[in-house]
């Protein structure tokens, strides 16, 4: 009696009892992810150094901020080198580990052994290690038909970081394609389709969304790796910042400067990260 | 299809018999080259380092540019650490190296030391004064930090009998001595001469001992270039450098405390050309 009442006097208002969809987002503990929050407080961490740099700087000195903003141009010309070398090692690994990881679902057993065992042997190996045989068992110049071709330590370094890219590489495409139901490989023999129109015409391009996010992910991993190929002599981000130390020769420079490498690290790979997860979630399999 | 291949071998030839013309002969090639490539440091102040726009500068890069120019040909400096700067030279990478480096009967089997040696240094310790330092002995089992890969690193171990604690660079080292990770930074005397001389925070800080196993200095050639016209060349402008003081005046452009190997040099070239 008095809920009916009730449930007239709501009606009076325009407005009817509704039964909200269950929300799953609100429901599920909330989750930690990158968010550009975290960003900031990277930014605050580098402010932060600084100004306790300067607090005990002596007061003779020019100011870290001036000294840091004095030498960016350099600095992100060695930045600019990682980027490159980023980029060349992604597409040298992602097309080798594409034909390894469409070798490791061949039909043909001897292939599919030595895709695998390629495949498992550069994705368990150290990547500092394969750098380092990279640079000493590559010549430093070929010598081809009598014609020398020099091979400068930062192509050999690109070589050494491809390789374990183009195992994991390999692992996402063999991923991919096993991802797909078997019953569209069924489907499409029963349309007469070959192995090979199969493969091309129908699952490939399905996986093409599949790998996409992990491989954006591998990229950054990849980018942020760039800094090792210093170790072996080549000239980059962290080689620069080591020269700039060198030259201004001020101990209390050291940590902002790497915190400042850091930072441009992050700006860099952040918005990958954040386009990947959107990716992911763009493309995640709905059942 | 044939077309391409006919390119092709066309490129490939003209490439052979671009290549077949290469040059034994250093100072050949240098001129031919219209540029002599040069090995330095990047990261030794005030030796070879980067100024701000990412230029080398430094007083070794001084003799580059006076070499390149008697040669009037053009400069190209590749950077270069002690453990690549002889594999460059001997792979033609780099022509000559004048980058710091000590010139010892190990490494004069592999690449030629040009005559006279260009500088002299030593090794020392620089320590808070609080450490009180007073005798190498004294380092006995103390944390003294270093460079890795440091020439005299072997010697200081096996002597003194420290414990050596190596950092990739000066600026990390000086970093581990301030914040009290090692009691001393084991280095080259005149970078610790030249730092101390910069007051402010290094105020507290001495060169306890007498500086430790001299060594010169010496620019670096490959072997054939011993008695080429090239080392030759190179050999009577370093003579020439000290002659005429010109070592003396860039040592002190860039700060470098008098060195009295530089002064001895400078004295005995003088008589000797009177």
């Amino acid at each position: 009696m008095s809920g009916a009442r009730k449930h007239r006097s709501v009606g009076g208002t325009g407005n009817l009892a509704v039964l909200k969809p269950f929300s799953l987002h609100n429901a599920a503990p909330s989750a930690w992810r990158l968010q550009p929050g975290h960003g900031y407080m990277l930014f605050a961490a580098l402010v932060l150094f600084v100004l306790v740099g300067e607090v005990q700087a002596a007061p003779a000195r020019p100011s870290i901020i001036a000294t840091m903003w004095k030498w960016t141009p350099f600095l992100l010309q060695g930045f600019a080198f990682n980027i490159l070398i980023s980029f060349v090692s992604i597409i040298i690994g992602t097309m080798a580990g594409a034909a390894l990881g469409l070798g490791q679902i061949s039909v043909s057993r001897p292939i599919r052994a030595v895709s695998w065992t390629v495949t498992q042997f550069f994705r368990n190996a150290p990547w500092l290690v394969l750098l380092f045989y990279c640079i000493f068992l590559i010549p430093f110049e070929f010598e081809l038909f009598g014609v020398t071709i020099p091979f400068p330590a930062w192509i050999k370094a690109v070589i050494g970081l491809s390789l374990p890219v183009m195992a994991n590489f390999s692992e996402i495409v063999r991923g991919a394609v096993q991802s797909i139901p078997d019953g569209q490989w069924e489907a499409a023999e029963s349309l007469a389709y070959t192995r090979r129109q199969t493969l091309w015409l129908i699952v490939l391009p399905q996986c093409i969304k599949r790998m996409l996010p992990p491989w954006m992910n591998l990229y950054a991993v990849l980018t942020m790796a760039t800094p090792l190929v210093s170790i072996v002599g080549v000239g980059e981000g962290m080689t620069t910042t080591g020269e700039i130390l060198a030259a201004e020769n001020r101990s209390d420079l050291l940590i902002p400067f790497y915190m400042y490498l850091l930072c441009l690290f992050f700006i860099y790979c952040y918005p990958i990260a954040r386009w990947t997860i959107s990716l992911e979630r763009k493309f995640a399999v709905k059942i | 299809m044939s077309k391409w291949f006919a390119t092709i071998c066309t490129v490939f030839l003209c490439l052979v018999a671009g290549a077949g013309a290469s040059l034994a002969d250093t100072y050949e090639a240098i001129k031919k080259r219209g540029k002599i490539v040069v090995g330095v440091k990047a990261d030794y102040r005030p030796w070879g380092y980067r100024d701000p726009s990412g230029e080398l500068v430094g007083l070794e890069i001084d003799m580059a540019k006076d070499l390149a120019d008697t040669l009037a040909v053009d400069l190209e400096l590749v950077p270069v650490v002690g453990s690549n700067r002889m594999e460059f030279l001997n792979q033609e990478k780099i022509d000559i190296i004048i980058a710091t480096m000590g010139d010892n009967m190990k490494r004069r089997k592999v690449v030629t030391m040009i005559e006279p040696n260009y500088y002299a240094g030593g090794t020392n310790i620089i320590a808070s004064k609080a450490a009180g330092f007073e005798n190498w002995t004294d380092l006995k089992n103390q944390k003294i930090c270093g460079i890795q890969g440091a020439y005299y690193n072997r010697r200081v171990l096996q002597l003194y009998k420290i414990d050596l604690v190596a950092f990739k660079g000066v600026p990390e080292a000086v970093n581990a001595l301030q914040q009290g990770s090692c009691v001393g930074f084991v280095y080259d005397n005149t970078w610790i001469e030249k730092t101390l001389a910069e007051g402010g925070e290094w105020e507290a800080y001495e060169m306890p001992f007498e500086t430790e196993d001299p060594s010169v200095w010496a620019i670096g050639v490959r072997h054939e270039d011993a008695d080429s016209p090239f080392g030759l060349m190179v050999k009577g402008k370093v003579a020439d450098w000290h002659r005429t003081g010109w070592l003396l005046e860039h040592e002190q452009k860039w700060g470098i405390k008098r060195s009295p190997f530089l002064v001895e040099m400078n004295e005995a070239l003088k008589t000797r050309a009177k």
